[in-house]
């Protein structure tokens, strides 16, 4: 292929009429490529924040609805959230189940990834079975979890009973201080599938060799891990918490389905609390201000991720 | 990818194409109602999602659609959806035609000016129990009218309470002793929902008003007695935790199943019963603090409303409005759904002629619209009140803060 | 320990992996075919062996148009997807269109907005539009489920593309879309596979605007038909199971059928960025 391109390379160069133009017409088609997105991000993105944005400035009421009057009132929206007495435990509760779900599922999905490098016989169905939580509609799973969890009659507190690993049974969905860590082990259960493919897929692309090396060297199954799978696998591993901290801030459905935020708004987030105020509280001025927090959040992480991105593509060149 | 077979694909994908436009079309065109020669179709919308309300109501809405020569589909939502949704219709101006929402939703809908006024179309409420006739009036005119009610009473389990020996109770002490006695193994001995909507508030107010408390003033000492009786009932596990996740629904099936000697609920729970086989139940009126108090339940009913669409429709919609609420269809439908009709001289009737109605008949008369004290006020008073219900009875809050929170949320409001 | 052991030991305890994570799906099943009484009971019933069919009869009988419109959107997303994520990518990975660094952040950020704050932005469009109900407006608010993913999955494999494969065929004369369409597209089968197989299940699972863009009930997909049937029958399990169990089936499927792709395609899109 070298020797092709050498061959072609003056013939194209002789042929340089006006490259100047013709350069400055294939730079515009190939903005071809990506007017469509563009369009569609302006149309399907940018439209729906900005009029979420200044719906946080608007006083959006029942009565808004119909008369489609809507009057400016400025930060009165973020100040009667801030003033919420219950605005710190629900921010507590978006940090607990953020950190919470994030932690286990990456290190079960980083354990199931690591199982699964080893080549036994059926590896591959059964890692690809292990998918399906992934691909299920939330609303499915969490219908099954909220009926394994029932304080009676659900199957969990059945087994851990009669498993004698507790004396009276669990309230998951009836209890204050159990709500969150029900929708957090939900969560979990969701989101190890997506965390073990894209390791695994990263552990598959490391080259052997210097695992082979390092064995030889003397290091342990640990030490290899430590000091040279996790080193080899940070920009996966930056994919995976990255994407899995965006995926969970967002989490809606699972808690919806499962507590409904509850009891006595126990699991709420800052998801469901900004659905809470514009649906249940018709308060669709302070849903919107709340939308916005989350979206600044979202933007602030963003901007992390890339820097680590660009960080440590550089540092590899 | 070869020629051919990227041929094939492009075929596929066009063909998909054309197709999904020709179903849009299709749909888009068939939610507007049809004109000229075509019957004119309306919308109805409801949170009737379980036996037998929601199969029955299709057959009356044909009947009475025949009558005034149009065809209603209806529609279903999810209960906590239906309020929601219908403002946002308010705000597009797509309305349903029909609506049968519940009646403390009334108030709130009507203000926002969507509605139909009944009253300026030729529909009375002569005859009708004055507390659902005032729940569906907004600024003096008539917007939605009740074709039947309910009310909630103590259903029993008649072989347990004799095999106790022990006759129900009338009293809130008599209530837990009873309560204790019935519960062993698997068994509790009473069952009801304090779910976070507004089922937990409505099953809550018989307890809350009997006691004498207002919903103006949610942390009463009178409010803080009847959470704390509740409380009790779940910490000493007379009542299952589960009861802040139980619908009414759930709470019937429970109590369908054996698993609750007692259970609060309403007289549409009556065909599901009584279709139960080997189950023997009684119903009597709800406990009160102190014996000879009088016993006061929620006022429960969904109400008729018409939406403004445009004056074909709503003609059409009134005509049909005014057939659902003539005596006998009313009187038809509450049968079949399990309601007391809002007829006050039907329901009457229906005392003598139906003696397990008796005890709910009993208590519509003196029952308690919710929208009586705060009007539109009452769905932010009833969230503030179910949220201090479930942080007792889940989240062990002492009554007396829980309250105060509730009435602090309800009051100056978040 | 000698290699058999090791090999028979690894699937052993896979399967029993396995079995704990999908252990709800089982349960699902089970429930699907219990009887009212066995549904309340504290005991739980581990086989249904008193099985009945009521749950799914229920289901057939009412969810069968919610199948088929889901099945029309999910079809519908994937066909807009791609056709506006692969040329992107490729603009972005090979043709180093100018502010691709900004669209990548774009994307990034447009992943991120909570779905309530589009919802309200679309309903009032769809309704404005007359487009309520209509399969066109939740194939459009579902592909903003998608185009980001599918985006980012192609941009990555599109990266670790030799540039040698544009330049030659650009050298042969061949314009960019020509480039684009024989040349591009073939190569990042294993990538368009994914994130074709992933738009689809990203709609088929969408509730949030299933819930909020269909108003009539036969318009609506099946989440929202399962969600009206949970919120309507919390007492009636069985039906509740059987339609999640039937709801489930094209996931499984795609599964099955595509497996060997979406591990390449996500595999290979994860190690290359």
């Amino acid at each position: 292929m070298a020797s092709m391109l050498s061959e072609k390379a003056p013939a194209a160069v002789a042929a340089g009429a006006a490259p100047r133009r013709r350069a400055r017409r294939t730079a515009w088609r190939a903005a071809g490529f990506v007017v469509p997105v563009w369009l569609y991000v302006l149309c399907f993105y940018v439209y729906p924040l900005a009029s979420n944005v200044k719906m946080g400035f608007q006083n959006y009421s029942v009565a808004s609805f119909y008369t489609g009057s809507a009057p400016f009132i400025g930060f009165a929206d973020y100040t009667a959230i801030f003033r919420n007495p219950q605005f710190v435990s629900i921010v507590v509760n978006t940090v607990l189940f953020t950190l919470g779900s994030l932690a286990f599922q990456f290190a079960i999905g980083m354990a199931l990834a690591v199982f699964f490098r080893r080549v036994f016989p059926l590896g591959g169905v059964l890692r690809s079975l292990l998918l399906v939580p992934w691909l299920l509609p939330l609303v499915v799973s969490g219908t099954v979890w909220r009926w394994m969890m029932y304080n009676d009659s659900g199957v969990i507190n059945y087994t851990l009973l009669h498993l004698h690993l507790i004396g009276q049974p669990v309230p998951w969905l009836a209890s204050t201080n159990m709500s969150l860590v029900a929708v957090i082990i939900v969560n979990i259960w969701v989101g190890i599938p997506f965390n073990m493919v894209i390791l695994y897929g990263g552990l598959q692309a490391l080259p052997e060799q210097v695992f082979e090396a390092a064995a030889l060297d003397g290091a342990n199954a640990w030490q290899r891990f430590t000091r040279i799978t996790l080193p080899m696998l940070r920009p996966v591993i930056l994919v995976v918490l990255t994407l899995g901290l965006i995926y969970t801030v967002k989490v809606f459905d699972v808690i919806m389905i499962v507590t409904q935020g509850g009891p006595a708004n126990s699991s709420q987030t800052l998801t469901t609390f900004a659905y809470d105020l514009s649906f249940n509280q018709l308060l669709f001025g302070q849903g919107a201000a709340v939308g916005n927090i989350l979206i600044l959040v979202a933007v602030v992480f963003a901007a992390i991720y890339l820097r680590a991105v660009r960080d440590d593509g550089e540092a590899r060149r | 990818m070869t020629k051919s077979s990227r041929r094939r694909a492009l075929a596929v994908v066009s063909a998909a194409s054309v197709a999904l436009l020709a179903l849009a079309g299709c749909s888009s065109s068939s939610t507007s109602s049809g004109g000229g020669s075509a019957p004119l179709t309306l919308t109805e919308m409801d949170y009737y999602g379980s036996a037998p309300q929601n199969s029955q109501i299709q057959g009356v809405l044909t009947q009475c659609g025949n009558q005034a020569g149009v065809k209603v589909t209806h529609e279903e939502a999810p209960r906590a959806q239906l309020v929601p949704k219908l403002l946002q219709d308010a705000a597009a101006r797509t309305l349903p035609d029909l609506m049968l929402v519940d009646n403390p939703d009334l108030q709130q809908l009507a203000s926002t000016g969507g509605l139909v006024s009944l009253s300026a179309n030729g529909l009375t409420t002569t005859g009708l129990y004055p507390s659902i006739v005032s729940a569906g009036q907004y600024q003096g005119q008539t917007y939605g009218i009740a074709p039947g009610v309910n009310d909630l009473a103590l259903y029993y389990n008649k072989d347990l309470f004799t095999k106790a020996g022990l006759t129900p109770p009338t009293t809130w002490a008599q209530l837990s002793t009873d309560a204790k006695t019935l519960t062993s193994g698997s068994r509790k001995g009473i069952a009801f929902s304090a779910a976070a909507t507004e089922e937990g508030s409505f099953q809550f107010e018989p307890f809350f008003w009997s006691a004498g408390a207002d919903l103006k003033t949610l942390d009463s000492p009178q409010a803080v007695q009847a959470l704390t009786l509740w409380q009790t009932l779940v910490s000493g596990g007379y009542a299952s935790k589960s009861v802040v996740n139980w619908t009414q629904s759930d709470v019937e099936a429970q109590f369908q199943a054996g698993n609750a000697a007692m259970m609060v609920n309403g007289p549409w729970q009556l065909p599901l019963l009584n279709a139960a086989k080997g189950l023997d139940f009684g119903v009597v009126s709800i406990p009160v603090p102190t014996a000879g108090q009088p016993s006061v339940s929620p006022l429960g009913g969904e109400v008729w409303a018409v939406g403004h669409t445009n004056s074909a429709e709503e003609q059409k919609a009134v005509a049909v409005v005014k057939c659902l609420l003539t005596p006998s269809m009313s009187s038809e439908w509450s049968k079949d759904a399990g309601y007391i009709p809002s007829n006050q001289a039907s329901a009457a009737a229906l005392a003598t002629s139906d003696p397990q109605l008796a005890p709910f008949i009993a208590e519509v008369g003196t029952a308690k619209a919710r929208t009586a004290e705060l009007g539109t006020r009452y769905p932010k008073a009833s969230t503030a009140l179910w949220t201090a219900i479930q942080q007792a009875l889940a989240g062990g809050t002492s009554p007396q803060a829980a309250l105060s929170q509730a009435q602090s949320q309800a009051g100056t409001g978040s | 320990m000698n290699a058999k052991t090791r090999r028979i030991l690894g699937t052993t305890v896979g399967i029993l992996i396995v079995a704990v994570m999908l252990f709800p799906l089982y349960w699902m099943l089970d429930a699907s075919f219990l009887n009212s009484t066995e549904l309340v009971s504290t005991t739980p019933t581990w086989f249904p062996l008193h099985g009945t069919l009521a749950g799914y009869r229920n289901v057939l009988s009412s969810q069968g148009g919610h199948l088929f419109v889901s099945l029309i959107v999910s079809v519908g997303t994937v066909v807009v997807t791609l056709l506006i994520s692969a040329p992107a990518a490729y603009g972005m990975a090979k043709l180093r269109v100018p502010g691709r660094r900004l669209l990548l952040f774009a994307l990034l950020v447009a992943q991120m907005i909570p779905g309530i704050v589009m919802a309200n932005s679309f309903y009032v469009a769809a309704n404005d539009l007359g487009l309520l109900n209509s399969p066109i407006a939740l194939i459009l608010a579902d592909s903003t489920l998608a185009v980001p993913f599918a985006t980012l999955i192609l941009h990555s494999f599109l990266r670790g593309v030799p540039d040698e494969l544009g330049e030659a065929a650009a050298i042969d004369g061949a314009s960019r879309l020509r480039t684009f369409r024989s040349v591009i597209l073939p190569v990042s089968r294993n990538a368009m596979i994914t994130a074709g197989l992933f738009s689809f299940l990203f709609a088929w699972a969408d509730f949030l605007f299933a819930v909020t863009l269909t108003t009539q009930d036969n318009h609506a997909p099946i989440t929202v038909g399962i969600y009206r049937y949970i919120g309507a029958n919390l007492t009636d399990w069985n039906s509740v199971m059987a339609t999640g169990v039937i709801a489930s089936i094209p996931a499984a499927l795609l599964l099955i059928i595509a497996q060997r792709y979406v591990a390449a395609g996500i595999g290979s899109a994860a190690t290359k960025d």
